[in-house]
């Protein structure tokens, strides 16, 4: 059951489609497993379908009727199964970014807990990454420049103000600070999306402050 | 308003309500196009949602009137091909329509800007339409009230959310160019919520 999820500030823009790529892909699959926030969602974009409705009309002249009558044929109508979407339990968006597994990926390690995998979206303004955690492993205390999004894929983790588990959407203000450290029983994985590169406060790392860039891969 | 029947149990059954009125005139449309690629149906849905679609395409006001009409064609053509996937039990032909409007004026704006991506607007969107009796009337009748309550907003908390929506416009954005505090812009965005009824579940 999932406990923590995007504000409702958050989710209205996402339905208006606002958000940035990298943003909107993250709150995305968040949303597409929390029924809660689907329900919301979908009120949502109700809400713009009313807006939409109320527009005061643009003309549009029989000129561009006939351009796309024309097209129609070429066109076909496409087939639709109403099928449900596989059985995979890693999110399609994510399936289709890895091209792979998760064992698949490039990975980094930072330390010995933690390593990282860069996915590149297209967002040149947002960081798009997958963070392993090792079961028991703790981040290195780090603060936020920007903001962080944070969902979990796989696993927990907790840090001084709870813990968070499978499918728990966190957003991280700049000034946060907070060193996570992964459940006991099994390896976390997540997603995070930042808009600017975090900074560690833990002093063993420090010394790679000044190396940290936003990697939009 | 109370629905008397909602499900298209024949082809040429029409959605009526408690008045005996048609009601969805352009799910009707939807459905002809998906069955018998109508195309005096399709010249309906074109007159009444293409200049929605234009006005839409240039709210954004970064698009020229050229890529408006490109985008209101892209639109156009999606719906034609698109048709059989809507289903008239679960979703407002208005919202799947704008839906499709969204995601293309977003890939447009992303294509002009030159993204290289392997996501499209549509990967990014919820696509789950629920699958249970409750949730579909309890969200049509949460339609009804939006679209009731939505003419009553004060016009700072209309102004804000048809910048969001209309505009594309994060939060942030609004603040900047309307050189307000962001905590204000959000609050009246939740006021309006409020308003519509419009809010999370415990």
């Amino acid at each position: 059951m999932t406990n923590f999820h995007p504000d409702l500030e958050l989710i209205t823009e996402y339905a208006a489609g606002s958000l940035s790529l990298a943003q909107g892909a993250c709150v995305s699959i968040h949303v597409n497993q929390c029924r809660r926030c689907q329900r919301i969602a979908g009120q949502l974009t109700d809400l713009g379908a009313s807006l939409f409705e109320a527009l005061e009309p643009a003309p549009v002249g029989d000129a561009q009727l006939n351009a796309v009558l024309a097209r129609l044929d070429d066109e076909k109508p496409l087939e639709y199964a109403h099928s449900k979407s596989s059985a995979s339990s890693t999110p399609a968006i994510l399936q289709r970014l890895m091209r792979g597994d998760f064992s698949d990926l490039n990975w980094r390690n930072i330390g010995s807990a933690l390593r990282i995998s860069y996915l590149k979206t297209g967002d040149p303004d947002h960081e798009f990454a997958l963070y392993h955690i090792r079961a028991g492993g703790r981040i290195p205390e780090h603060t936020h420049r920007g903001t962080e999004m944070t969902l979990i894929l796989e696993g927990g983790f907790s840090d001084a103000n709870g813990s968070y588990h499978k499918g728990d959407f966190l957003i991280r203000r700049p000034g946060d600070v907070h060193a996570p450290t992964a459940l006991q029983s099994e390896d976390c994985i997540c997603l995070a999306v930042l808009d600017a590169p975090l900074r560690f406060t833990d002093w063993k790392f420090r010394w790679m402050n000044p190396f940290l860039k936003l990697r939009t891969v | 308003m109370h629905i008397v029947t909602d499900t298209i149990d024949g082809e040429d059954t029409p959605l009526i309500d408690a008045d005996g009125k048609r009601i969805d005139e352009w799910s009707e449309c939807l459905t002809l196009i998906a069955q018998k690629q109508d195309r005096a149906a399709f010249t309906r849905l074109f007159r009444h949602f293409a200049p929605l679609m234009k006005a839409f395409a240039l709210s954004g006001s970064t698009l020229s009137a050229n890529h408006a009409d490109e985008l209101v064609q892209e639109v156009m053509l999606k719906v034609w091909q698109k048709a059989g996937a809507f289903n008239a039990e679960k979703a407002a032909a208005s919202t799947w329509i704008y839906t499709i409007a969204r995601n293309c004026r977003t890939d447009l704006y992303r294509r002009l800007q030159k993204f290289d991506t392997p996501l499209s607007a549509e990967d990014v969107s919820d696509s789950q339409e629920s699958e249970e009796a409750f949730v579909v009337l309890h969200q049509k009748r949460s339609r009804e009230r939006i679209r009731g309550l939505i003419k009553e907003l004060p016009n700072d908390q209309a102004q804000i959310l048809a910048k969001v929506y209309m505009e594309g416009k994060t939060h942030s954005e609004v603040s900047g160019e309307l050189d307000l505090p962001l905590g204000t812009v959000k609050s009246r965005v939740r006021l309006a919520l409020q308003k519509l009824q419009i809010q999370l579940e415990r």
